[in-house]
């Protein structure tokens, strides 16, 4: 996967539009589908609306947390964005952008997945969980709970995703070596360098769930 | 991309497979360019290391494939298995079909990136980004896999030792897609290998990464021959490579009779590694060597 141009380290120093103004701005891009010619063996091309085209918002039903959300969802925006800006859950945190980081992790179907390289549209119709929903009500949920009680972090950025990534490997694998647990965060960046904490609480995390 | 990016370019999201074909074959006669987006692992990275674009540059469509179901999907098709070109390497590693019948596969699709990445990216943006480092693109050529293209004219196949004809270049036409790609499985219980040489375990970008997998006739005994040998070697020239030199020596001979002197100049002939951020030419050249020896010691144990 990515690049191999030898670059991998060179940051990106462009300014663009800020997120906020993005969502609010119109773009001009007038993509008319025609129905194409049918040769032999082509696809069959069905009759339908217009594509989804950008700056014209499409409804969406997104299911967060439990909760259902309808929608105007501009196609081109990540499911990221419309989680922080839309619904208000800024718990999922803008990081690299680039799939990268998992800062962004969130759950889709139980599968943790980088928001910021899924397109909320994609999400639509699915389940979607963010560490807004691991709380029991007030209280902090046991995945949580063991990041905390094992001072799973420093600055504590990167540990919604952090947690979201063992939320998803706990639903999956109930009981994980050291090993699964070690592959199963590999997604996740901690520039503080709290791993071996992080790995203790996902340890800890698969204990306390048992014990809900 | 992050949306500043992605915000800047003309988007699409066709809903069908007709539909995203009937686009590209319109954008193609009037020369525009298209990027499909499945599952944006690559493109989306490229967009922040590339250069900023020329401001009177126009920029492609974007067109979402992501959902397209008719690019979903395992499927048995006579004596091959087809795979859907937008199946994520999660689901690739998760069907049944493939971790039975196609292990090799699996084991590279479990070895792209972390989990957030596999659920992602797809087997055929893999194929299309054609990045010389992509495990899945090792894994297909090991298995001799056969690219579907589609379009409006219809569909042609084209084998993946065809596809590529430079670094990040290959045979697809403007307005074209790749549908699927089909791979007539090894016989059950064959040999294969698949070992990635990184800085990390998990989510690094390989070094040196070998695909193989032999079918054995060992009715003779210790004159015990290959009936079937495909090889991918990732990161060890522009594109992908796929060893022919290894292939032409292996083939049909006596397992015993082929010397590791010869499997050593046969594997150098296949690749030219160059020095670069990850590692460098002679590491490599002494890496390719030696993953290609193990895999024929380990056909030579009795199994």
């Amino acid at each position: 996967m990515g690049s191999d141009k030898g670059d991998d380290d060179r940051l990106d120093g462009r300014e663009g539009v800020s997120r906020r103004g993005f969502l609010g701005s119109v773009v001009p891009a007038a993509v008319g589908v025609a129905v194409a010619a049918e040769a032999e063996g082509a696809p069959k091309a069905v009759p339908a609306e217009p594509v989804a085209k950008a700056g014209e918002p499409l409804k969406a039903t997104l299911r967060v947390n439990g909760r259902v959300h309808h929608v105007l969802v501009e196609p081109r925006a990540t499911l990221l964005s419309v989680l922080r800006e839309e619904l208000g859950l800024t718990g999922t945190k803008p990081g690299c952008e680039r799939g990268e980081c998992g800062a962004c992790t969130v759950l889709i179907d139980g599968v943790p997945r980088y928001s910021c390289l899924t397109l909320a549209l994609e999400a639509s119709g699915k389940e979607v969980t963010t560490v807004e929903g691991l709380m029991n009500g007030e209280e902090l949920g046991p995945t949580q709970r063991a990041f905390a009680e094992e001072d799973a972090f420093q600055c504590g950025y990167c540990t919604p995703g952090q947690v979201m990534a063992a939320e998803g490997l706990l639903r999956a694998n109930p009981s994980p070596a050291l090993d699964e647990i070690r592959l199963g965060m590999s997604g996740n960046l901690c520039r503080c360098g709290a791993y071996a904490h992080v790995f203790n609480a996902v340890a800890k995390a698969a204990e306390l769930r048992k014990g809900r | 991309m992050s949306l500043h990016a992605l915000a800047d370019h003309p988007f699409a999201a066709p809903r069908s497979l007709a539909e995203a074909c009937a686009l590209l074959a319109e954008r193609a006669a009037r020369g525009e360019r298209t990027v499909l987006l499945a599952g944006g692992t690559d493109w989306i990275v490229e967009q922040h290391l590339a250069p900023a674009p020329a401001a009177d540059a126009p920029l492609p469509l974007v067109a979402d494939v992501s959902r397209l179901a008719e690019l979903r999907g395992v499927a048995e098709r006579g004596d091959a298995i087809r795979i859907g070109a937008g199946t994520t390497f999660l689901e690739l590693r998760r069907d049944p079909l493939v971790t039975a019948r196609l292990p090799l596969l699996a084991a590279a699709a479990r070895d792209v990136g972390a989990i957030q990445i596999q659920a992602r990216g797809t087997l055929a943006g893999n194929l299309a980004t054609g990045s010389p480092a992509a495990d899945g693109v090792a894994a297909l050529g090991a298995l001799d896999a056969v690219l579907e293209l589609a379009s409006v004219r219809g569909t042609r196949r084209v084998p993946i030792a065809a596809f590529y004809t430079g670094y990040r270049r290959n045979v697809l036409l403007p307005d074209e897609l790749i549908a699927a790609v089909e791979v007539v499985p090894p016989a059950p219980g064959s040999p294969f290998a698949w070992r990635k040489v990184g800085t990390r375990q998990a989510q690094a970008i390989s070094k040196v990464a070998l695909a193989a997998v032999a079918e054995l006739d060992r009715s003779e005994g210790p004159g015990a021959r290959l009936t079937r040998l495909g090889l991918g070697m990732a990161s060890v020239a522009p594109t992908v490579v796929f060893l022919p030199e290894v292939r032409a020596l292996g083939l049909g001979r006596p397992l015993a009779s082929i010397d590791d002197e010869a499997l050593a100049a046969a594997t150098l002939a296949g690749i030219s590694p160059i020095d670069d951020v990850r590692s460098t030419a002679s590491y490599r050249r002494h890496v390719a060597v030696a993953l290609v020896r193990r895999f024929f010691e380990s056909l030579r144990a009795p199994s």
